[in-house]
């Protein structure tokens, strides 16, 4: 099933299982640490707020390109 | 004063008057009450979702988590970011199948796809049992709020029966389109009073950047994990990401807002807004941190936005920040209940009951049950003390389970019965054993709820491959309706002839 998908596909799923992962496994304790401040927050948070920034960015762009997947006919479901 | 009485009268008032109007829009059948007919557009979808999602847990809970245990609701930019994501990724396949075969409940898609009335009645039943707590806490933060912003007027069991009766009100004439409409205002309400609450009080300390460097001083431990009771490590940052976002997810109200939805395509926007909207909780963190430098030691920390308003901020301001937190509690609320009585009534009353009910008696029956369920929940609120993280997170841990059943019926022709039957039933015995049996508790620091995911996805598995459906007919009629859902939308997945010989076969 996985090689149907196209490749922009591909790579919008594996960026945002990347930043899930990266916000959400044990590698988040890699950066709980207070320095170095960066823009006046402690590096935990800036760290957190920068990945909330990646993730919701990919959600932006999977919307613009309609989740990588071909233009969709919704009139498909009537017609069933 | 005055003013403070004055604002929560508006807020009282303005939800009555929409909900009048949206009565005068609605028709008299039980689709319209429950699903507004399936014509919900873009922006009630978005507002009343995450109004319905953000509730008394977010406004409140949030700033005394901040304030008592350090950084770890900062796993809520995640847990908004995979909420969103579900909502498109499961919400809208489950809106496609409700739209193909009718659904109102979440009972309604399991008991059909897995073709078995015991799986039907324990869902209903895991989501009437696990609901009424966490619609409890929503009325005790809801009442917390008025309670103060009225400077004590009101007294906590007055302002929660306000709140009931106003809910009640509005629900019972307007049914879900009320509910959505008065979300609107409750979640522009929320989302600024949040973000603007946090900024202004943290004025009083210099601003964010003087509030970090004054932590840093006084209370380091406050800005990483385990927090300043070493309590919130990594075991309960991942707990508290998955069991939020899936138990609110599972919700009965969030399945009722995948239904109503008018058109697929509004599924595609809604991850992006919902994990943008989260950047409200730095609101939160700003309001709880700030408590830490300036009240520290406060009895019930629930209370420490209120407390902290009342003391630094107009009492004007502080009022109308207040409702805001009542908006986010009275948003979930109303939801609740909705969603409680649309259960009650379509998956027990006409189903068992009174299956041939007409219209006019569906819809009379789900108002009568808005009015029995508030009030055990106003009761619950009166006589069942608690934390409101505490309470809600052992709410939402029995709703999660409902998730693996779920992504099975959407996407898995083998998904078996038997194994959605002992996945729930092990992994809810496993939510009540772990939450409250002291010993069992949290076992390696991870909550019930991620324990019971986890059981229930093994047994889920395991026993759908050992096992074979008979059923072919409803899995091919699954089948069909999955691959018409990738012709419509994801058209580089669908097989050649994959749909036609199945509906042949049909």
């Amino acid at each position: 099933m996985f090689q149907r998908y196209p490749t922009k596909k591909k790579v919008l799923y594996s960026l945002i299982i990347l930043s899930f992962i990266v916000m959400e496994t044990p590698l988040i304790l890699l950066a709980n640490t207070t320095e170095p401040f960066v823009l006046g927050m402690p590096f935990f948070l800036f760290w957190n707020l920068l990945w909330w920034f990646v993730l919701t960015a990919l959600f932006l762009i999977g919307y613009l390109i309609n989740w990588g997947s071909k233009e969709s006919s919704e009139t498909v479901i009537d017609e069933s | 004063m005055t003013i403070g009485v004055l604002i929560i009268a508006a807020f009282m008032i303005i939800p009555l008057v929409i909900g009048f109007f949206a009565a005068t829009k609605s028709t008299k059948t039980s689709e319209d009450f429950f699903i507004q007919g399936r014509g919900m557009g873009a922006i009630a979808v978005f507002f009343t979702v995450a109004a319905t999602w953000w509730s008394s847990f977010a406004f409140l809970g949030s700033n005394a988590t901040f304030y008592t245990n350090g950084p770890v609701y900062l796993t809520a930019l995640a847990w908004n970011l995979l909420f969103g994501f579900m909502y498109y990724w499961v919400g809208k396949r489950v809106w496609f199948l409700g739209k193909r075969f009718n659904y109102i409940t979440a009972s309604d898609l399991i008991g059909d796809f897995y073709n078995n009335e015991k799986l039907r009645i324990i869902v209903a039943g895991i989501l009437l049992v696990f609901t009424i707590p966490y619609l409890q806490i929503q009325l005790t933060g809801g009442a917390y709020l008025i309670e103060v912003a009225s400077g004590g007027v009101i007294p906590f069991w007055l302002s929660a029966l306000m709140f009931y009766f106003i809910i009640v009100t509005y629900v019972w004439v307007g049914g879900i389109r009320a509910v959505a409409w008065t979300d609107i205002i409750y979640g522009a309400l929320l989302f600024f009073g949040m973000m603007y609450a946090g900024y202004y009080i943290s004025q009083h300390v210099g601003g964010p950047t003087g509030l970090f460097n004054g932590l840093l001083e006084t209370s380091p431990e406050h800005l990483t994990l385990p927090g300043p009771l070493g309590a919130m490590g990594y075991p309960m940052w991942f707990s508290l990401f998955a069991v939020t976002a899936i138990g609110a997810f599972m919700g009965p109200q969030i399945w009722l807002r995948m239904y109503s939805v008018k058109s697929g395509k509004l599924f595609n926007l809604m991850p992006f807004l919902l994990g943008f909207a989260a950047i409200a909780y730095m609101g939160s963190l700003l309001a709880g941190f700030t408590g830490v430098l300036l009240e520290p030691g406060l009895a019930n920390p629930d209370q420490i936005l209120p407390v902290m308003l009342m003391e630094y901020a107009p009492f004007a301001l502080a009022s109308l920040i207040l409702a805001a937190g009542a908006a986010a509690a009275m948003s979930t609320a109303n939801s609740q209940i909705h969603a409680i009585s649309t259960i009650v009534t379509m998956d027990i009353y006409k189903r068992y009951q009174n299956p041939k009910a007409s219209q006019e008696s569906i819809i009379k029956v789900g108002r009568w049950s808005l009015i029995v369920f508030s009030l055990i929940a106003y009761i619950m609120a009166l006589v069942v003390p608690g934390v409101l993280v505490t309470i809600g997170i052992a709410a939402l841990a029995g709703t999660a389970q409902l998730l693996i059943p779920t992504i099975g019926a959407i996407s898995w022709r083998r998904a078996h019965p038997t194994a959605a039957i002992w996945g729930l039933v092990v992994s809810i015995a496993v939510v009540l054993l772990f939450t409250f049996i002291p010993v069992l508790k949290n076992p390696l620091g991870f909550h019930a709820g991620v324990w019971g995911l986890l059981i229930n996805a093994i047994l889920f598995v395991t026993i759908s491959l050992a096992l074979k459906r008979t059923d072919e007919e409803v899995v091919n009629r699954f089948d069909v309706a999955r691959n018409d859902y990738n012709k419509a939308y994801h058209p580089e997945l669908v097989e050649e002839n994959h749909s036609d010989k199945k509906r042949e076969a049909l």
